[in-house]
C-alpha cells in the first residue's frame, strides 16, 4: 500500500516536470516566432517604402532623360513584379519557395534601380536639381534601411532556428508540426559583390 | 571618369550582402560619456565644450538625445554598418520613442553621416539630413571652418527636429517606419507561475508571523523598480533604436 503511494507520487512529479518543460519550450518558441513576424513586418515595410519611391523617381528622371526608354521600362517592370506579389503574409518567412520569390523580385528591383542611377550619371543637369538630389538621398537611405532590417531579420530568424533545433525544444516543435517551421534567411544577391559594369 | 552614384549603389548592395550574411559583426566603440566626443582633435576644445553643453541642455529641455561622435575612421566595415551598430549599442534616444540622432564624423575617411532614430524619421527625413550635410556642413569643412561646420550642423538638425527647419518643396516623403517592438508582457510560463505562487504563499506566512518585516520587504521590492534616474552631467543611453535612416556624405 505504501509502495503504491510512493509510485504514484513519482509518476505525478515526472508528469508535472514533463508538462512544465513542454510549456516553457512552447512559450519560448511562440515568443521567438512573434519576434520573427514583427521583424518580417519591418522588412516588408522598408521594401514597400522603396517601391513607393519608384514612380516619383522615374517621373523625375524621365523629364530630363526621356530617351533612356529601356531603363525606365526595366524599372517599371521590376516595380510591378514587386507589386504583384501583393500581400505576402506572415507565412513567407517559413516558406522557402515564397521567400525565394519575394527576394528574387526585390533583388530585381534593386538591380534595375542601380542601372537607372548609372544612366543618370550622363545627365549632370538632372543631378544638380534639388528634386533629384532629395530623391537620391531617399533612395540611398531606403536601401540602407533595407539592409539593416534584413540583417535584423536574419538575426531574429537565427535565434528562432537555434532554439527550435536545440534539445528538448526540437521534440516540441516536431509535435506541433507546421506551427513551428524553420525560418528562411535572406541570402546575398548573386553578383552583388561586384560593382555594376559601366559602359562608355 | 568616376561614377560615384553607381559606386554608391554598389556599396549599398555590398553592405546588404555582408549584413545579410551576418558576418559584419564589427566591434562598436563603448558608449560615449559626453554628448560630444572628439577623438580626432577635429574641433577646438572650446567648441567641443560649447556643443556638449548645448546638447546636454537640449536633452534636459526637450528630451531628444542628439550626439556628435568624431573619430579618425570607421574601420574596414562600411560606414553605415558602423553607425547603425554603434547607435544600437549606445541606445541613443528614449525607450519606446527612439528619438535619438547622432552626427558621425570620420576625420581620416573624410566622411560623415547623420544617423536618425526611428522616432525622428518624420522630422529628419533622409532628404533633409542629406541637405544639411551637403549644403551646410560639407562646404564649411571644405573652407577649413570645422567648428562652424559642426555648430551650424547641430543648429540645423535641432531646427529640423523642432520642425523649424528650412524644408522647401518636400518631395513625397514616405511615412516614417516605426519599429514594432516585441511585446514586453509575455505570458508567464507555468514554471514562473509556480514560483510566483510559492513566493506569494511564503509572503503571506511571513505577513502572519512578522508583519513589520513583511511590509518593509514589500516597500523595498516596490521601490526597487524606480530610482534609476539620470545622474546629471554625463550622457547615458535611453534604449532607443535606429533603422538605418539618415544620410551620408563626404568632403
Amino acid at each position: 500500500m505504501k509502495e503504491w503511494g510512493v509510485g504514484c507520487g513519482v509518476i505525478v512529479i515526472v508528469l508535472l516536470g514533463f508538462g512544465l518543460a513542454v510549456a516553457s519550450g512552447y512559450n519560448s518558441l511562440v515568443g521567438l516566432d512573434q519576434a520573427v513576424q514583427a521583424q518580417w513586418g519591418q522588412v516588408e515595410n522598408v521594401y514597400q517604402r522603396r517601391a513607393d519611391l519608384v514612380p516619383n523617381l522615374v517621373e523625375t528622371v524621365k523629364g530630363a532623360a526621356a530617351f533612356e526608354k529601356d531603363t525606365f521600362t526595366a524599372v517599371t517592370e521590376a516595380r510591378s513584379r514587386v507589386g504583384q506579389m501583393g500581400a505576402s503574409g506572415p507565412s513567407v518567412p517559413s516558406d522557402p519557395a515564397a521567400f525565394a520569390k519575394f527576394q528574387q523580385a526585390q533583388d530585381g528591383l534593386s538591380s534595375a534601380l542601380s542601372r537607372l542611377m548609372v544612366v543618370v550619371e550622363k545627365y549632370p543637369d538632372l543631378k544638380a536639381t534639388a528634386n533629384f538630389r532629395d530623391l537620391q538621398a531617399q533612395l540611398e537611405g531606403t536601401e540602407n534601411r533595407v539592409s539593416v532590417e534584413r540583417m535584423r531579420f536574419n538575426e531574429t530568424a537565427q535565434a528562432f532556428n537555434t532554439k527550435r533545433q536545440s534539445f528538448p525544444t526540437i521534440l516540441i516543435a516536431g509535435f506541433f508540426g507546421d506551427r513551428f517551421k524553420e525560418k528562411v534567411y535572406f541570402k546575398a544577391q548573386a553578383g552583388a559583390e561586384t560593382a555594376p559594369k559601366v559602359k562608355f | 571618369m568616376i561614377r560615384p552614384l553607381a559606386k554608391s549603389l554598389a556599396r549599398w548592395l555590398f553592405a546588404g550582402l555582408t549584413l545579410a550574411a551576418g558576418q559584419a559583426r564589427a566591434e562598436t566603440p563603448p558608449a560615449p560619456a559626453r554628448w560630444v566626443t572628439d577623438s580626432a582633435a577635429f574641433l577646438s576644445e572650446g567648441a567641443r565644450q560649447e556643443f556638449d553643453l548645448r546638447l546636454e541642455t537640449y536633452e534636459r529641455q526637450r528630451g531628444h538625445q542628439v550626439l556628435v561622435w568624431i573619430s579618425r575612421t570607421a574601420g574596414v566595415v562600411p560606414l553605415e554598418d558602423f553607425t547603425v551598430r554603434s547607435f544600437a549599442a549606445w541606445k541613443v534616444g528614449r525607450k519606446g520613442l527612439d528619438d535619438g540622432l547622432v552626427l558621425f564624423v570620420f576625420a581620416d575617411d573624410r566622411k560623415l553621416r547623420v544617423e536618425v532614430g526611428y522616432g525622428l524619421e518624420g522630422q529628419v527625413p533622409d532628404a533633409i539630413a542629406s541637405r544639411i550635410i551637403q549644403e551646410t556642413i560639407v562646404p564649411r569643412i571644405q573652407t577649413g571652418d570645422r567648428d562652424g561646420a559642426i555648430r551650424s550642423g547641430i543648429a540645423e538638425l535641432i531646427a529640423a527636429i523642432e520642425g523649424r527647419g528650412a524644408a522647401p518643396e518636400r518631395v513625397a516623403l514616405p511615412p516614417p517606419t516605426r519599429s514594432p517592438r516585441e511585446e514586453s508582457a509575455r505570458p508567464l510560463s507555468l514554471g514562473q507561475m509556480v514560483v510566483l505562487g510559492f513566493a506569494v504563499i511564503a509572503f503571506l506566512i511571513l505577513f502572519a508571523t512578522n508583519p513589520a518585516l513583511a511590509v518593509y520587504l514589500l516597500m523595498r521590492a516596490l521601490s526597487g523598480g524606480r530610482g534609476g534616474g539620470r545622474g546629471g552631467g554625463s550622457y547615458s543611453g535611453g534604449d532607443g533604436r535606429s533603422g538605418g535612416g539618415g544620410a551620408s556624405g563626404s568632403w
